[in-house]
């Protein structure tokens, strides 16, 4: 019966999952519906300056006597479509309408000694530069158009079409926020979407050290390098599982010995018979004021084959020989474990603090009630403050654990990937995210790095959406207003 | 208005930032930072004489900057647009510079070439040149040369004892204490076994690259068996060689754990640090096969010398420069005689000049410096150039597909899986197999 219910219950999981996908796709459809019906209205319905202002920017403002705003989006147009047709050269290569052929061919001429080769690279990343511009170009256009119609109902209903102080003065004011994130938005569509896309795209591409830009054209290549992970030979399907394992292993420990760790510290201190909080407080604090990369070299120099500990474990007879903590290749946990406990005494602080201040917070009348209802110490803290830590903390404890996914310094510094698994690059102790290092900084292969960066996202998006939305946190976001 | 004003300054904040990402149009050159103000002084005194020997001005302001020479050509086919004018790299690097079409432009000025050709060992002009759509260019111009020697302590080993394995071995067990440490075990610091010649002869049946050929591989020789053969009895010894660990070789050298350790010209400094006065600088030595490790036609009693990659250092330059026009003129100056003689005395660069050892005087000096610089050029004779000029793929395949790993695995008897002579020579075979293919058989 139970197994029952499961079943019923894990149908109605994926159902949901299913028609929330299916919403998503008719509200965007009939988003572009409505958007499409408005603007063939616009067109119907506007003036002859609104009309022109389909084929040219501008017009309408003209057609309005709104020189200023008619002549800087006339200019845009006018930059627009000389970018488009002339297609000038950044570093011998095209931007424009002729970056759009190149971003389907990535280059036809390779040349030889005296002249030089297409830049596939070059050709990917200008030609997704132009199809950004394009988009807020025609974003651009469609603000033309919308201003000149804005103007023509104004002129209907009586009033004077604004003139460009009377605009700017609204988006000094009235839309101020516009004003302001504008700069924003593209901002984040230059330097965060475009670059983006473009790594997404070299997953798709033979782009690698057999292809060095400039050099050799690169070509699309579909889905092989994805493929390459299920083949079965060569480092990235032998590797990485194990990596990507290791990774998960990782995550999770270095999160939750971080929060319990934390929590337990931040209790302790708390406890009204311990004296000097405050300088034990500060005590732990000193981790975090350090910079973390000294503090992890000067952990790897304790740990060394030679280094301080394993003098000191040797001198005293504990140990004969020296222990090698973070380089141990018949047994990588060793170094995994010394990392994972290294990561501790990095970390803690940063959960002990935070804890802190939440159980400052928690309010008294909370405990009043329970102590009149009768409740001892152990109900009230599994009861209460447990339950007030994760409400507020769940949101740093994904965070921290995808932060923990895509965790480089602590790795790269105290091993660099060590142990290392013979006749590979990824070593035991290597996340998906030093590999990916490895891969595209030192063997310049960019297509698998991408590849590894584009499965590291997707895992760290899911763990964080499914989490966050089973959060009470999120199910329960009014409680605290 | 106050708000106008603050979205003006960010426009203006903006624009800046923007502008100074741009660049100027001097005429650049990449030296190794330790050379960074010797050329730097070097390259004001050739404007000078330039435009005392001219009637215009040198068109162009040089800047000679630093950079690190083992990634100087990685950084540049990064942005060959904003890359060096000239720069210099290790002559290894020259495949993955002229893949496809080439990012380096070729020597084409007869001084120059000439210069190259009076100048340099034979070994060297092979590797500097490299077919670009099936023509063969000279591409660059050497000037320093290096390879691997022997740094050792004074205090534990004699000079007597130094020549041989055996001998400083010998030192290691009386002092308990390790032989040898290494600076990595990647392939070129296994080279000093990998390259080992029959001393007698000067010749091995090892072949890597051989005439540039890439299936031209050999690693199954009776010699090469036995090499890893003694370097397995050399390692797996407690007081013999040692992987390198995460203490590091200067800790190791400085400590007294090690005695010695194999390394090059670039290394000179941090081990000067670590012994001091103690520090002695000699060739790589000798070892002798015993019954233990003699194999098919090598017979005990054979000796063996320790071998090395050498590598030159050139000068490359720039394909489809805006300064090309006076590129080759400024590496006929940067690389001749009387600059390489000069850069050796002011800045210790070893140089690639093929007579150096009788013409220059300061190889003749009672320094240790000195002493580094006669070991080098003896240990020319013992090495080879590093054969992955001529194509992108032979140095990703020789040291990036695990080999050197597999190399390792033999010598340290990695899970006792290589007592026995069979299986030292099938990993030989799939060591070879990978240097021919870049593929680990499964």
């Amino acid at each position: 019966m139970q197994n029952l219910e499961q079943r019923v219950g894990k149908h109605c999981r994926f159902s949901r999952f299913i028609s929330g996908f299916a919403r998503f796709f008719r509200r965007t459809w009939n988003g572009m519906q409505k958007r499409i019906k408005a603007f063939a209205f616009r067109f119907k319905d506007g003036s002859v300056g609104t009309k022109l202002s389909h084929f040219v920017a501008g017009a309408g403002n003209f057609y309005h006597k709104q020189f200023i705003k008619g002549s800087l989006y006339l200019l845009l147009y006018v930059g627009f479509l000389y970018l488009m047709i002339f297609s000038p050269e950044v570093n011998s290569t095209p931007i424009g309408f002729k970056a759009l052929i190149n971003f389907i061919t990535l280059g036809t001429e390779a040349g030889d000694i005296f002249t030089p080769t297409d830049n596939s690279m070059l050709m990917l990343l200008f030609g997704v530069v132009t199809i950004g511009i394009i988009f807020i170009y025609v974003f651009a256009h469609m603000s033309s158009i919308s201003s000149s119609y804005k103007a023509d109902l104004d002129v209907r209903d009586g009033r004077h079409p604004s003139t460009f102080k009377e605009d700017l003065n609204d988006l000094m004011d009235g839309r101020f926020h516009v004003a302001m994130l504008t700069p924003a938005l593209i901002g984040i569509i230059v330097f965060t979407v475009l670059p983006t896309i473009f790594m997404i795209l070299i997953a798709f591409t033979n782009f690698d050290s057999a292809h060095p830009a400039g050099q050799v054209l690169f070509d699309w290549v579909g889905f092989e390098n994805f493929a390459n992970i299920f083949s079965g030979t060569g480092e990235i399907s032998v590797r990485f599982g194990p990596v990507l394992g290791w990774t998960m292993v990782w995550a999770f420990f270095a999160t939750s010995t971080n929060y319990i760790g934390g929590i337990l510290l931040a209790l302790l201190i708390n406890k009204k018979q311990i004296k000097l909080k405050k300088l034990w407080r500060t005590v732990f604090v000193i981790t975090i004021a350090l910079p973390q990369f000294i503090s992890l070299l000067a952990m790897r120099n304790l740990l060394s084959e030679y280094g301080p500990i394993n003098s000191f474990l040797i001198n005293v007879g504990f140990i004969d020989q020296p222990i090698q903590f973070l380089a141990n290749a018949s047994n990588p946990w060793t170094a995994r474990i010394t990392i994972i406990v290294i990561n501790i005494w990095i970390g803690v602080p940063y959960t002990m603090l935070m804890t802190s201040g939440i159980l400052m917070n928690v309010p008294a009348d909370l405990y009043e009630a329970a102590q009149i209802d009768g409740a001892n110490k152990r109900q009230t803290f599994f009861n209460i403050t447990v339950p007030y830590i994760l409400f507020v903390t769940a949101p740093y404890l994904i965070t921290s654990f995808i932060g923990n996914i895509t965790s480089f310094n602590v790795i790269y510094l105290l091993t660099g990937g060590a142990p290392t698994v013979s006749g590979y690059k990824a070593g035991s102790t290597d996340l998906l995210v030093t590999w990916l290092y490895k891969l595209t900084i030192d063997e310049s292969e960019y297509n698998i790095g991408s590849v590894v960066a584009i499965i590291t996202f997707i895992i760290t998006a899911t763990v964080t959406l499914i989490s966050y939305r089973r959060s009470k946190t999120y199910k329960e976001e009014d409680a605290f207003q | 208005m106050k708000k106008l004003l603050f979205m003006l300054v960010l426009a203006v904040a903006s624009v800046s930032v923007l502008a100074g990402c741009s660049g100027g149009n001097a005429l650049v050159i990449w030296v190794g930072s330790e050379s960074q103000e010797f050329y730097a002084e070097k390259m004001d005194l050739y404007v000078e004489e330039y435009n005392s020997t001219h009637e215009e001005k040198f068109p162009y302001k040089i800047s000679v900057l630093a950079a690190d020479t083992g990634t100087a050509a990685a950084t540049f086919l990064d942005d060959p647009e904003a890359g060096a004018d000239i720069f210099t790299v290790a002559h290894d690097n020259l495949g993955k510079l002229t893949a496809g079409s080439s990012a380096i432009a070729p020597v084409t000025n007869p001084d120059l070439l000439a210069q190259i050709a009076a100048d340099n060992p034979d070994p060297f002009l092979e590797v500097i040149k490299a077919s670009v759509g099936g023509v063969e260019y000279t591409f660059g111009v050497p000037y320093v040369a290096q390879d691997l020697v022997l740094y050792y302590n004074t205090d534990y080993i004699t000079a007597t004892q130094v020549e041989t394995w055996e001998g400083i071995l010998d030192a290691a067990i009386a002092s308990n204490k390790q032989a040898l440490s290494l600076t990595g075990t990647d392939g070129f610091n296994n080279s000093f076994l990998v390259l080992a010649r029959n001393a007698e002869t000067n010749e091995s049946t090892l072949k890597i690259y051989e005439g540039g050929v890439q299936e031209e591989c050999y690693a199954r020789g009776d010699d090469t068996v036995a090499v890893m053969k003694w370097g397995q009895r050399f390692f797996t010894h407690p007081n013999g060689a040692k992987a390198p660990t995460d203490s590091g070789w200067e800790t190791e050298l400085h400590n007294v754990i090690s005695l010695s350790v194999i390394a090059g010209s670039w290394d000179f400094g941090p081990a000067k640090a670590a012994l001091g006065s103690k520090l002695g600088v000699a060739v790589l030595p000798t070892f002798t096969i015993t019954e233990d490790d003699a194999y098919g036609t090598v017979e005990a009693g054979t000796v063996f010398q320790s071998g090395t990659f050498v590598d030159t250092k050139m000068f490359v330059m720039k394909k489809n420069s805006e300064k090309a026009a006076y590129l080759q003129d400024i590496m006929l100056y940067l690389s001749s005689k009387e600059m390489q003689e000069e850069s050796f005395e002011e800045a210790e660069n070893l140089p690639a000049y093929k007579n150096a050892p009788i013409e220059f005087e300061a190889f003749l000096e009672d320094t240790v410096e000195a002493e580094l610089a006669r070991a080098q050029v003896e240990m020319f004779q013992y090495g080879m150039p590093q054969p992955f000029g001529y194509s992108t793929k032979f140095n990703t395949y020789y040291y990036s597909k695990g080999a050197p790993d597999l190399i390792m695995d033999i010598l340290e008897n990695t899970d006792d899986l290589f007592t026995e002579d069979s299986a030292i020579l099938a990993q030989l075979e799939i060591i070879e197999t990978i240097w021919k293919t870049g593929i680990r058989p499964e």
